[in-house]
């Protein structure tokens, strides 16, 4: 152990032999050491007991919370569902006032949406995602916690409003002005309450991208990984450019709605059509955010019920990326009845009807995979079938809607509601139930009924089909969604009399469902290890349950492993593979390449804590008090949210570890610390910074938009940011970034006296460049016209970022300063220079436009 | 296929050492789709925001999709040398060795070129079909 400042630092590299030969494989180990060895990892490992369960870090506790968070919000928002359908059942009801109905619909769609189409995805690839990789846990199982926690206060404190008669009320895309003039607290909840829950979301999308980049099992390249981590690494990409529009969006919301600022209002030139593209831009690729994970679980059920190989790996690799990449494509189509020019137009109609081939291409593959195959109608076969069936109507119906032309006939009708409940149901509820059944065995080792799941099947789906069948009808023979009564005889009465019968049928299925979910299920006796027979690494989990996630983390050479290597299970249980042990008891997974998987590293992940619930609770603090225009106590929640995490990180991530190298078994030696691209961290602040580089982007569309869109952008005679004070801003900027980077590499040449020097004026410089910025905008008013106004939200954006920045400079000097941070152990300031290398060029941008913008427009 | 070729750490072949950038590489054609899509959207919006001459704007974008459309196509032909299909006779590399990783990555490339490609088609179809700003 070397703490002290060694200077030149030979940083270890993995040694020993890789890949391991059949020989080293079928060495037995002797049963004394198997059985010290599963001690001591049951010791690292082991759930906390009694109250402080709630402690738990672990992907396998945290991942059951979450799912059944999300399904608690599903099944509220489901009663929501009902309670519309009872207004709706006949004509001139007045069980429901108008209000009150607003926010039933509202908060259905938004809550179906928010806090379970996603969540939902994001819980369950918690779960398995490890297992499917054979690794211990994810890398960082606290951040998944905090994760979890955010997203139940968040949830809650969003889905509770219904309660208090104080819902959002404008429909779950809030358009402005609708929405910005809405009366009460309900538009800064649906604002603030779901910016925090994106922010979760977007937590748990940069740790699943880099569980799959970096923490996959030596030897699975990335032609050989399952196709679910291939899914996964789509959607959490989709999120990480999706969602960060949408905050935007809400940032320049909440703006409008707290301080008056117009940025939606077209009286002082803002632009009620900026939200829209700002929503939309999220909300179509969210679709496929919420489509693609099911077809994902699908493609792990498929190849196990047809009991071979899925046809077209790489085919369906195609269709995954693809579908990301086009829905970025289509937001417009949203919008096409809103007078935009026909050409644009034109464009969005043609990438909706593009987006349809890979599309195709994923559901022919898995039919092929199912005509080669000997299928077995499973239960889990059962409701994919029904998934594909529902699917490929509401394909259809989507496919019209494309057309513009049909589109402007049915737009803002029931056929609307019916098209997107086809999808939704067969490209979600369904393979999600698949899913559910098909891994319960892994997630709770029981198994669920096959009686049971027969009767809730055939409820929905009959339920289903009676419901929103007829709403093509109902749509086209002119209802509008969103209303929440009708007049008598126009045609529409026993159309939403049917309608109203098949919701209360689903809500029949669902009951049965859940019921077979949590049953006491103790006389079942144990379940099969691998009941489905399936190839993948989930199923070598260990029956009983072990908290450790596998015994040791194989090598693996194929896409079923499994079915392919036929000793793997065996010798996983042995330890005969790798990290068989916890010597120093603690909790440790492996850390690979990112496209062969070699072996790199072996990284310390963290156990139970509490401080992610004190983090979780302030940062919901920050977030929730200003929903009712009380910002002193959201203030001191947001100082105690950084307090806590900056706590957390300094406690628990990059430690300089006991020694450099360790033996992980079959004669590999690696080390215990990265920093850099090594770095499983390094990787988590690329991604995150690529969401948050996406998000200024947007403000800065936002910007452009305007002058396009806007006669009077900027106007006449306005007065303009203070050129000076922006150039002396963007050059503080650069040199406390220039600063920061040479004090990386001072303190890796082991210089580090002059390092701390740096990082004591890198500081300062930024903090400079802060209140340079803040004073060129200081004398303009954004009340009086959206160009202010759209000036000073740049400057605060640019100088949150820049306080953000500075904490983490003044992190890495204490670093320095306790002993944490070394010329050896330098991981922090890699991230940190990671970090300033997205604000320097956002700052820049930002100057640029503020300094520039009056010369050019 | 059936003698291993699996590498070993020293004895790497060069030819498929990791490559790094090669997860990138395979989006290239979608991002050149992507760029494609946003410069017609925006330009197009623009001109008629700003009162523009549409009309050569129109034609500049023709010009400009074709070349986007030989990109796409010289970064297939280059998936296609990688996948190496009519050589290896291998449509699936579906094995754990460097090789069938290098020909699987050309794989994905080559279909995602061929999907990016269509996409610009259909992107580029209201250039042609459609005038004006209606
Ligand atoms: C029990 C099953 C369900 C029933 C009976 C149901 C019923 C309805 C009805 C009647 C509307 C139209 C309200 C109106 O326009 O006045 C609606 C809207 C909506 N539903 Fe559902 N729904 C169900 C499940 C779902 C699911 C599972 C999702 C998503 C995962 C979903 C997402 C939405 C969305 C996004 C809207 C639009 C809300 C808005 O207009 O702002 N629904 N639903
Ligand atoms: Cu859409």
């Amino acid at each position: 152990m070397s703490r002290d400042r060694d200077q030149k630092p030979v940083m270890p590299r993995p040694s020993g032999t890789f890949p391991p030969s059949e020989a080293m494989l079928a060495e037995p180990v002797p049963d004394e050491v198997q059985r010290v060895q599963q001690e001591r990892l049951r010791k690292a490992w082991a759930t906390p007991k009694g109250w402080r369960y709630w402690s738990a870090v672990n992907n396998s506790e945290v991942g059951v919370w979450y799912s059944t968070t999300a399904l608690f919000f599903m099944l509220a928002a489901g009663v929501m569902a009902l309670l519309i359908r009872l207004q709706l059942a006949v004509p001139e009801n007045d069980l429901i006032p108008a209000d009150r109905f607003n926010q039933l619909f509202t908060m259905h769609g938004s809550a179906m949406m928010f806090l379970f189409a996603v969540p939902m995805f994001e819980a369950i690839s918690i779960i398995i995602l490890p297992a499917l990789l054979g690794a211990r846990d994810m890398p960082f199982p606290r951040l998944s916690a905090f994760g979890y926690w955010s997203f139940l206060i968040g949830g809650v404190f969003v889905i509770g409003s219904i309660l208090f008669d104080a819902a959002p009320n404008s429909g779950w895309f809030m358009y402005p002005p609708l929405a910005t003039k809405a009366e009460g607290v309900g538009s800064d909840i649906w604002l603030l309450g779901l910016s925090f829950i994106e922010i979760a979301s977007i937590a748990a999308a940069v740790e699943l991208i880099v569980g799959t980049l970096k923490c996959r099992p030596p030897g699975m390249r990335v032609n050989i990984m399952p196709l679910y981590a291939w899914y996964v690494m789509v959607v959490g990409g989709m999120i990480l450019f999706a969602f960060p529009p949408l905050i935007a969006g809400d940032f320049l919301f909440e703006l409008e709605r707290s301080f008056d600022w117009p940025f939606f209002d077209p009286e002082r030139g803002g632009d009620p059509m900026l939200w829209q593209h700002l929503f939309w831009i999220f909300g179509h690729p969210e679709v496929y955010i919420v489509f693609l994970p099911s077809i994902a679980i699908a493609a792990m059920i498929i190849p196990t019920v047809a009991r071979r190989p899925i046809v077209g790996y790489s085919w369906i690799v195609l269709s995954a990326v693809g579908t990301g990449f086009l829905s970025f494509g289509l937001w417009v189509h949203h919008m096409f009845t809103t007078g935009l020019p026909s050409i644009s137009l034109g464009f969005f109609s043609a990438a909706s009807e593009a987006v349809v081939i890979p599309t195709g291409i994923q559901l022919f593959a898995f039919l092929a995979t199912l005509m080669i195959g000997r299928v077995t109608m499973t239960l889990p076969m059962l409701w994919i079938a029904g998934a594909l069936a529902v699917f490929t109507m509401g394909g259809l119906t989507g496919v019209m809607l494309a057309m513009a032309p049909f589109d402007f006939q049915a737009h803002d009708s029931y056929f609307v509601v019916a098209h997107l409940h086809y999808t939704l149901f067969g490209g979600m509820i369904f393979p999600v139930i698949a899913g559910v059944y098909y891994f319960y065995p892994f997630i709770r080792k029981k198994k669920l009924s096959e009686r049971l799941g027969r009767w809730s099947f055939w409820l929905i789906f009959v339920g289903f089909n009676v419901t929103f069948l007829p709403m093509h009808l109902t749509g086209l023979k002119g209802m509008p969604r969103r209303i929440y009564t009708y007049p008598e005889g126009i045609g529409w009465d026993w159309l939403n009399m049917i309608s109203t019968i098949g919701a209360f049928v689903i809500a029949a299925g669902f009951a049965v469902f859940v019921w077979d979910l949590f049953r006491p299920k103790r006389g079942q006796g144990q379940v099969a290890r691998n009941p489905w027979q399936a190839g993948t690494l989930e199923w070598s989990h260990e029956i009983p349950e072990e908290a450790w996630g596998v015994r040791s983390i194989p090598h693996v050479t194929s896409r079923y492993p499994l079915w392919d290597q036929p000793q793997i299970v065996e010798r996983m249980d042995a330890g005969r593979y790798y990290l068989p042990d916890a010597e120093e008891g603690k909790r440790e997974t492996l850390i690979t390449s990112v496209i062969d998987a070699e072996p790199l590293q072996v990284q310390r992940v963290t156990g139970p804590a509490w401080i992610t619930h004190a983090a979780a609770i302030f940062t919901g603090g920050t977030f929730i008090f200003p929903t009712f225009h009380v910002y002193p106590p959201a203030i001191v929640c947001g100082v105690l949210a950084v307090a806590c995490i900056l706590y957390w990180l300094w406690t628990s991530t990059a430690r300089p570890p006991e020694a450099d190298s360790k033996d992980v078994g079959l004669g590999l030696r690696l080390p215990t610390y990265a920093s850099g691209p090594a770095s499983a961290g390094w990787w988590a602040m690329w991604i995150t910074m690529l969401g948050d580089a996406t998000a200024f982007a947007s403000v800065i569309f936002g910007f452009f938009f305007y002058w396009t869109a806007r006669p009077d952008f900027p106007p006449d005679g306005a007065a303009h940011a203070e050129p000076l004070l922006v150039a002396i801003a963007a050059g503080a900027m650069a040199a406390s970034w220039a600063l920061t980077l040479w004090a990386r590499g001072a303190n890796r040449r082991g210089a580090v006296s002059l390092a701390r020097g740096a990082l004591v004026a890198a500081p300062l410089l930024a903090g400079v460049g802060g209140i340079g910025l803040i004073g060129s905008v200081w004398t303009l008013e954004p009340t009086s016209h959206v160009y202010p106004a759209i000036l000073w939200a740049l400057a605060i954006w640019v100088v949150v970022h820049t306080g953000v920045g500075v904490i983490m400079q003044v992190y890495c000097l204490a670093g320095s300063i306790f002993g944490k941070m070394t010329p050896r152990y330098d991981a922090d300031i890699w991230n940190v220079s990671l970090f300033w290398h997205f604000h320097v060029l956002s700052a820049v941008v930002a100057c640029a436009v503020m300094g520039f913008a009056p010369g050019v427009l | 296929m059936s003698e291993d070729r699996q590498k070993t750490r020293d004895g790497e072949v060069e030819e498929f050492a990791e490559e790094q950038a090669s997860l990138w590489r395979i989006t290239l054609s979608p991002l050149a789709w992507a760029a494609h899509f946003v410069i017609c959207y925006g330009l197009v919006a623009l001109s008629c925001a700003k009162g523009l001459p549409v009309e050569s704007v129109r034609q500049g974008l023709i010009v400009f999709s074709v070349v986007v459309l030989a990109l796409i196509g010289w970064i297939g032909w280059r998936a296609w040398r990688q996948w190496d299909v009519r050589e290896t006779g291998d449509y699936l590399n579906q094995q754990g060795k460097a090789e069938d990783r290098h020909r699987f990555l050309g794989h994905a490339a080559f279909l995602l070129s061929i999907i990016s490609f269509i996409g610009v088609v259909f992107v580029s179809l209201p250039l042609l079909l459609l005038e004006g700003c209606g």
